[in-house]
């Protein structure tokens, strides 16, 4: 059952210049939340913006108090006004939403692939995967330049192996997240992998066809412009393979914001 | 000296709209609401005076290709294009979970050609638990050369008589779109028509262009744009058509707190309608009926029914535009 409250923000704190890690108090959200699912946050007071903003859940922090975290960077005025909050303010938070991953089966080798503040979704999961015993995963992590990396810090004190790749070189293998994940897929020798990816929509269609080409079964979790978030407006949906009847959209928000790759058409 | 001012109890939240009457004033508008079950996590649907479906057309459709919204100053922009489950489905599905909601449910109806309208509103005419139809004039007519229904008089009294004659059980709402230069005279039509109540407006035709790539937002170029950014568009037209037409009025557009209800309600409006409040806020619409509610008893007011068309116009005030 989704809640709709103020949640206190309880830290708030600068990543690098445009990328923020908010803590917010929700017991509900807590105790209910799945890796992959997201929150609809009320930036501003006020009408403008107007709409709540969709936010993967970074982390649930363990604990009684009922705290998560959402990273996010800053790409226009919504995440500019959150940026201020500070703590003590009440954002409004509705949450949990949507259908989060689906764990792979035990014996699977999880790789988790990310395009830039995609990476915001994957602590959740780790932490998840670890919680069920499943496998190591191995985090393949794409931005434009090293600066634009956050988070690693994470995935070292979770023991995670990670592979960098940014567009101008700065860290890991120049190029984009492809280039670091062909070579991998290619080398598995027949252990089951699963892919797990979220990021921009080129980089999801790329990943999405890398997989299927492979045979590797692969989740992509989407982003899309949600004004609800609750299944409603109908305004955040993905076109999916097409039937006798034309094309098929389904809604992000609700039917997602998680799909296997061979379900929808980026 | 005893206080006389009502408490919560004694406000009598009630209204009627000619044959239609409400439990309150606070309706969720079409394309908001989707068939109700999907607010259930958020509210008590009892809670409202009612609400409106997910435009239903005669067979189900998937809508446009995204990006269908947009969000805008204190507004959205949307061209979702009428998706919807289909008039069969509603009735077989939505609407007997519906029956026992305790608040009046209030079915949308769009056609792409008159029969179309005829041939939804004819299969809802007397459908157990449905309250009333609202007609949905602001999609494109492929019959009449690519104009909208409802922005000519003519066709609006048309096609609303056709549908009076379809379903006769049914306490019909025809629902204007502001993308006219006379509102009022596409009311006066429908009231021609046979309509009972008139609800207005529907979204006003708007787009939104991303610089960088130099193309429309909206894959469909064109959407209708709602929320706070029209209120005072809406404001004048229902002031204008409830002084011109002489029907009910279901006002609507940008309605986000108390003060734009009631401001709606002074302007002519029996009830009111909100849609992309419940977007960013999924229980606003109830709150607004407790607001309401804490307001009359604030002002002295035992029945909110009293307050529509009590606007008090300046001796020269006239609803014709300024000059200059």
């Amino acid at each position: 059952m989704p809640f709709d409250a103020p949640a206190p923000v309880l830290r708030h704190d600068a990543l690098n210049r445009d990328h923020f890690l908010l803590t917010l108090e929700c017991p509900s959200i807590a105790r209910e939340a799945r890796a992959g699912q997201f929150v609809m946050l009320q930036t501003r007071a006020g009408f403008d913006p107007l709409l709540r903003r969709p936010m993967s859940i970074c982390r649930v922090l363990p604990g009684r108090r009922g705290r998560i975290q959402i990273l996010y960077k800053i790409v226009g005025e919504g995440t500019r006004y959150l940026s201020q909050q500070p703590v003590g303010a009440l954002v409004p938070t509705l949450g949990p939403l949507g259908k989060g991953f689906r764990l792979p089966d035990g014996g699977t080798r999880p790789i988790l692939v990310s395009g830039g503040v995609g990476i915001a979704i994957f602590p959740f999961l780790v932490e998840s995967l670890r919680a069920a015993r499943r496998e190591t995963p191995l985090l393949v992590y794409g931005a434009r330049s090293r600066g634009d990396l956050v988070a690693l810090e994470f995935f070292r004190k979770k023991r995670v192996p990670v592979r960098l790749a940014t567009e101008d070189g700065s860290a890991g293998t120049r190029g984009l997240v492809t280039r670091v994940l062909e070579p991998i897929l290619a080398d598995a020798g027949g252990a089951p992998l699963e892919i797990f990816a979220c990021g921009p929509t080129p980089m999801l269609k790329a990943v999405g066809a890398l997989a299927l080409g492979a045979g590797i079964p692969c989740q992509l979790a989407l982003e899309s412009q949600m004004p609800c978030g609750i299944g409603v407006c109908l305004g955040c949906v993905t076109r999916c393979p097409a039937d006798q009847r034309g094309p098929v959209f389904r809604r992000v928000c609700t039917e997602g914001p998680v799909f296997r790759a061979d379900e929808v058409v980026l | 000296m005893r206080d006389a001012s009502p408490r919560p109890a004694d406000v009598d939240l009630s209204v009627s709209l000619g044959p239609l009457r409400l439990k309150n004033p606070v309706v969720a508008a079409s394309g908001t609401f989707g068939y109700g079950c999907e607010f259930a996590p958020y509210l008590r649907l009892a809670d409202l005076g009612g609400f409106v479906t997910k435009g239903l057309s005669l067979l189900p459709r998937r809508g446009n290709a995204p990006p269908r919204t947009c969000e805008t100053p204190s507004g959205m922009l949307n061209a979702i294009g009428l998706a919807n489950v289909g008039v069969e489905a509603f009735l077989a599905e939505k609407l007997p979970a519906l029956r026992d909601c305790g608040t009046a449910v209030i079915a949308n109806v769009f056609g792409e050609t008159q029969e179309e309208y005829v041939a939804v509103s004819r299969r809802l005419n007397g459908a157990p638990g449905l309250a009333a139809l609202e007609l949905n004039l602001s999609c494109p007519n492929t019959e009449k050369g690519g104009l909208a229904f409802g922005v000519s008089p003519p066709v609006v009294r048309e096609v609303v008589a056709a549908v009076r004659r379809a379903a006769p059980d049914q306490p019909l709402i025809v629902k204007l779109t502001p993308n006219i230069t006379d509102v009022a005279a596409a009311g006066r039509a429908a009231k021609e028509g046979g309509a009972d109540i008139l609800s207005l407006v529907n979204t006003f035709l708007g787009m939104a262009i991303d610089l960088k790539t130099r193309r429309p937002v909206l894959d469909n170029v064109v959407g209708g744009l709602s929320g706070p950014a029209i209120k005072p568009l809406a404001l004048y037209m229902v002031h204008r058509v409830h002084r011109e037409v002489g029907l009910p009025v279901l006002g609507m557009g940008g309605i986000s707190r108390v003060e734009d209800a009631l401001e709606f309600m002074l302007a002519g409006s029996s009830a009111v309608q909100v849609g992309t409040l419940n977007f960013f806020d999924p229980t606003g619409s109830v709150r607004l009926v407790r607001e309401i509610e804490a307001w009359c008893v604030r002002e002295g007011v035992r029945a909110v029914r009293e307050i529509t068309g009590t606007l008090r116009l300046p001796a020269s005030g006239t609803p014709t535009p300024p000059a200059g």
